[in-house]
């Protein structure tokens, strides 16, 4: 197995180069010129030159892109004349619609994704797998049918209208909570739970009533296999027989799509953070992406496929260990 | 402040319109005393004051915001309700309003004795020298004003840049021809500019023109954290987050008759959503009842806020600095007569019905706008101007008779350039329509909002008609007319070069009688109507509502803010 983690991650640096010289690419085919986006009212072509200058768009494509590469390594010096400042390495680069070094910017934003998503992720399993084997076992009975109703609904409404319905009852109108105002865990974990809670469960209701879906699906699909009528012959407990037989059989998938929809949530969940006011790394690329800001935009978009790619790795190891039949080579 | 192309009021259209009894002006508070103490709130979907570097604050709000708590500029506007008052100058960080000599290329201010820094050293004339300096390092100090730049005599290169680059890069000579422009002689401040200016005791109220202490500049990050000379300084400052400022010590309220500083605290919270912020400070509960919003009402929320009688003292219904308007090339249309008559041609309650409505904003007859204070008096352009009276819904069969009179066809098509978005869409539809009916084809230039102004500010590029938003930068028209109709103005998008006019506006800016120059300015106003330079198209408004224990609470005419400085919770 080891060699082929390592021909993975290999991979990886690979896809990883390339999709930074595609952003950087893509970036540059806008029509939008951000050096004129930094000009104030007073803009003169000498202003905008200048700020071109700064931003070091005068430079060509390929010395931007390696200068880009080489200060996260190394890193680099900002400003001019006697107000310079350095950014360390790893440098991602510096915004200067933010003013503030890349790095940074991640390093604040990205703890915060990952709490609502790892949340986010636990409440969604335990309640759709849960309630996807409930509804399996009782099969066209009416706890399936009112499972099925409710998932239905979960997975229609869309997920800014869960969160702004509950922000707004519950906090605004009924006072449950306070209003969301993130703090770390290590700082004030009531004041923490007080305000991702909302968060996860917007979250979690999307995506329970799909993993309830799924797992229901499998489930129906492997109970109905020869093996488990047989393994209930030889009188295995039903638990046993759910448990051990059915589900373990039935978990490749659902591990397929946790580990992308979870990878996918680390990437920010935008809609859900700007609702609570997290700011995570969906805010940020989104915010960066509206002020053409491409330290950002590739910064961010690496960080959400470095997830992706990570994700689909170990989704593949996992598979090896639910499933004998599968080895890594 | 920055020119706009954005239209805020895109939804609600109908339904505000049925409300237009419910709807009165501002209401508010108003109060001008308050209470000590307490925490103001104030909630905004931005994720930070954009610039809080006072060379680089550009936008009214934020001007308001930090001239307020944070910097003191050397002239200060007047805090009041009503507009001529409040576009009155007053002392602040200065002695008096300035002293100009020469013909108004000299002015002179006198730094107050006792105003201190937050860590208690005295703010000096080379303090606010060197402010201004930072100005000119436009590599750095970007976003803001360059008034210091194009105002000062210092020498400029062949390619209109200043030969001085700013205190960061400046060698001995450099620094030389700055330190001759400006002048400190104990504490009185000397400015000398390139050409006469009678209003420049306005222009340094833009806190370009405020101090910054040479030890604690840190240049592209002094933003994170100014240092204060107001009532308040920074505690904390998160971006994305929240700004939380406190009482500053070393201010002393003796040196400060502006300032009441009545919050203990006040906390700026950034990033919430637009929905959210508004429906928080309707329902008033808890903190809330402190709180305010620079953002505005959401148009979904207008017609409940409008309607319903609780909301009468908290909400506010207020003309914003901008006019919005469409710039008519001259270059393109230089027949008279043919501007006129898409003037008359035009269906202006339908384009504010498009922007929101009646809470969109006022029909504009010009585009000096009444919250700029004496230099506005309505010009008559749709009473007697055009020849005859025009209806908002436009008069085709007067736009037909210019057409006529004008002894020559239209030049058609009339090219009109305007940001894409799906209301301006919408708008340039509705000029299709309307302005077809007097036999003008229009055709649509969409263009990316992002690069809009770049391409209508270079005259190879421009359309016939452009779509624009103006604010001024003091409370003068000089920032107004000049600007917009001028050659040596920055956004003449008109491309109007009339050597009359010109004339005209020049001896308005030298007057130093400030009724005249009002006079003066009103009667351009008129002429540039009569030329029909731009087709106005209303006067922009912004609806408000704050917290039941703030007081205080009013539209501020020079920013079209809250004066923040004034404001109290109970």
């Amino acid at each position: 197995m080891f060699p082929y983690i390592i021909r993975r991650l290999g991979l990886m640096v690979v896809m990883l180069t390339l999709l930074s010289i595609v952003t950087f690419l893509l970036f540059n085919a806008v029509p939008t010129d951000p050096a004129m986006l930094t000009c104030g009212k007073s803009c003169t072509p000498e202003l905008v030159a200048a700020n071109r200058i700064r931003l070091g768009l005068d430079q060509p494509l390929y010395v931007q892109y390696i200068d880009w590469i080489k200060a996260i390594f190394v890193g680099r010096t900002y400003g001019s004349g006697t107000q310079t400042f350095p950014c360390n390495a790893p440098c991602l680069g510096y915004s200067f619609r933010n003013g503030e070094e890349v790095t940074v910017m991640i390093k604040a934003a990205l703890p915060i994704t990952i709490y609502l998503a790892l949340g986010a992720f636990v409440l969604w399993m335990v309640f759709g797998i849960l309630s996807g084997i409930y509804a399996a076992k009782h099969h066209t009975e009416w706890q399936d049918r009112v499972i099925m109703g409710v998932a239905l609904v979960g997975y229609s409404l869309p997920v800014f209208f869960i969160g702004l319905v509950l922000l707004i009852f519950v906090v605004v109108r009924l006072h449950l909570l306070p209003y969301p105002d993130y703090v770390a865990p290590q700082t004030n974990p009531v004041q923490f739970l007080q305000t991702m809670i909302l968060p996860w469960i917007s979250l979690a209701i999307l995506y329970a009533a799909y993993y309830t879906r799924l797992t229901r699906s499998q489930m129906l699909e492997t109970l109905s296999e020869d093996y488990i009528r047989t393994a209930r012959a030889k009188g295995l407990p039903e638990s046993v027989v759910v448990r051990k037989h059915g589900f373990r059989a039935g978990l490749t998938p659902i591990v397929t799509s946790a580990g992308l929809d979870l990878a996918g949530l680390l990437g920010g969940a935008v809609i859900t953070e700007y609702i609570f006011s997290l700011p995570g790394l969906g805010r940020l690329s989104i915010g960066a992406v509206t002020e053409y800001d491409l330290p950002t935009i590739t910064a961010t978009v690496l960080v959400a496929a470095t997830f992706v790619i990570v994700a689909n790795l170990i989704v593949d190891m996992l598979y090896a260990a639910i499933d004998p039949r599968v080895r890594l080579s | 402040m920055k020119k706009s192309t954005s239209i805020r009021f895109g939804v609600g259209a109908a339904t505000v319109a049925m409300l237009l009894t419910a709807c009165g002006s501002s209401s508010g508070d108003g109060s001008t005393t308050g209470t000590k103490g307490g925490t103001l709130y104030i909630l905004t979907q931005g994720e930070q004051i954009l610039h809080l570097d006072p060379q680089r604050n550009y936008t009214g709000e934020d001007l308001a915001f930090a001239s307020g708590y944070l910097n003191r500029t050397l002239t200060q506007y007047t805090l009041s309700k009503d507009n001529a008052t409040a576009s009155k100058l007053v002392a602040d960080l200065a002695t008096d309003t300035g002293t100009a000599s020469d013909g108004g290329k000299t002015w002179a201010f006198t730094i107050r004795d006792g105003v201190k820094w937050e860590d208690g050293k005295p703010v000096t004339c080379d303090d606010v020298k060197y402010g201004v300096s930072r100005t000119f390092a436009s590599d750095i100090i970007t976003d803001g004003p360059s008034y210091a730049i194009s105002m000062l005599d210092i020498p400029k290169g062949a390619d209109g840049s200043s030969s001085y680059p700013g205190p960061y890069k400046a060698d001995a000579a450099a620094q030389a021809l700055y330190d001759a422009a400006v002048t400190c002689e104990g504490s009185k401040l000397t400015f000398h500019l390139a050409s006469p200016s009678s209003d420049f005791n306005y222009t340094v109220t833009l806190s370009a023109f405020a101090p910054v202490r040479k030890d604690a500049d840190t240049g592209e990050k002094y933003d994170d954290h100014v240092l204060s000379n107001g009532p308040y300084k920074i505690q904390s400052y998160v971006k994305k987050s929240k700004l939380v400022l406190v009482r500053n010590d070393q201010w002393d309220p003796a040196t400060d008759s502006l300032r009441p500083a009545y919050p203990d605290t006040i906390e700026y919270d950034f990033s919430l959503p637009a929905d959210v912020i508004t429906q928080r400070i309707m329902a008033d509960a808890g903190n809330d009842s402190n709180a305010i919003s620079p953002d505005g009402i959401v148009p979904t929320q207008l017609a409940a806020v409008f309607s319903d009688p609780k909301f009468e003292k908290r909400r506010l219904n207020d003309l914003d600095p901008y006019v919005r308007y469409y710039a008519i090339n001259t270059k393109k249309v230089p027949n008279v007569k043919h501007r006129q008559a898409i003037l008359a041609a035009a269906n202006r309650e339908e384009l504010r019905k498009i922007a929101g409505g009646i809470y969109a904003g006022d029909f504009a007859d010009g585009v000096v706008k009444p919250n700029i204070g004496v230099d506005y008096a309505p010009t008559g352009l749709w009473d007697t101007l055009l020849g005859d009276k025009v209806p908002v819904t436009g008069n085709p069969e007067l736009a037909k008779k210019l057409i006529a009179d004008s002894g020559e066809p239209f030049p058609n098509p009339l090219v009109v350039d305007y940001a894409k978005t799906p209301t301006n869409d919408k708008a340039i539809s509705s000029l299709v329509a309307s302005l077809a009916l007097a036999g003008i084809t229009v055709k649509p230039n969409p263009l990316e909002p992002g690069g809009y102004y770049g391409v209508v500010l270079d005259p190879a590029k421009q359309g016939g008609m452009s779509a624009g938003g103006w604010a001024p930068d003091w409370s003068n028209a000089s920032t107004v007319l000049p600007e917009l109709f001028t050659p040596s103005g920055g956004f003449n998008m008109s491309q109007y070069d009339d050597a009359a006019f010109n004339a005209e506006v020049a001896a308005a800016k030298a007057m130093t009688d400030r009724g005249e120059q009002a006079k003066a300015w009103q009667a351009l106003s008129v002429k540039s109507m009569q030329a029909a330079l731009a087709l106005p198209t209303r006067f922009g408004k912004e609806q408000r509502l704050q917290g039941s224990n703030v007081s205080g609470a009013y539209t501020w005419g020079p920013y079209g803010s809250y004066p923040y400085a004034t404001l109290s919770v109970k």
